[in-house]
């Protein structure tokens, strides 16, 4: 069930970021957006590409009741899009979310 | 393909006392959204309120993207507007 393979991806990993590619091949510029922030912010992080796994790419979305991607999930909590997370950046908020 | 006051319609009609500044291409949109609903919700909150608003058109990929910023009526003149 695809719900399982979604929580054991966000419980195993402090911080992951469900994109569209890879952190060195961003495949979107908000997926894009969302790696440099992370970045920025010297977090570490593991990544999901959404676009090699149909299911898991709809599967977030429901999972999230959100219904774009990226999305980034911080001790097994949704913290956003790239829009959250970068008011949470600017706002200083991000850091102490990931510290 | 969407137009731009037709996505500013869908937001404002749905959100109450609301103010909403939308550009766009067609399929990326940008959106500022100013109404009191805002006032004690988070940003996750806030975002999955306007995106209940056009459920629709993303789903149908009619609206391919939608970014936003949200203000209550107090935050938008905190900006300075």
């Amino acid at each position: 069930m695809v719900n399982e393979r979604i929580k054991l991806l966000i419980d195993g990993s402090s911080v992951v970021l469900f994109m569209k590619g890879d952190r060195l091949f961003p495949q979107c510029g908000f997926s894009g957006k969302a790696i440099q922030i992370l970045e920025a912010c010297g977090a570490e992080f593991d990544t999901v590409n959404t676009l090699l796994d149909e299911e898991i790419r709809q599967g977030i979305k429901e999972f999230s009741s959100w219904p774009t991607i990226p999305q980034l999930y911080v001790n097994g909590e949704f913290v956003g899009g790239s829009d959250i997370m970068m008011d949470l950046y600017e706002s200083g908020e991000l850091h102490q979310i990931l510290s | 393909m969407m137009e731009i006051e037709t996505v500013r319609r869908l937001i404002a009609g749905g959100l109450e006392q609301s103010e909403v500044q939308v550009q766009g291409d067609g399929r990326h949109f940008e959106a500022v959204i100013i109404s009191p609903v805002f006032e004690g919700k988070s940003l996750v909150q806030r975002h999955q309120m306007v995106y209940a608003l056009v459920k629709k058109e993303m789903e149908s990929d009619l609206l391919h993207a939608l970014s936003m910023k949200t203000f209550t009526p107090e935050q938008w003149a905190a900006q300075g507007n």
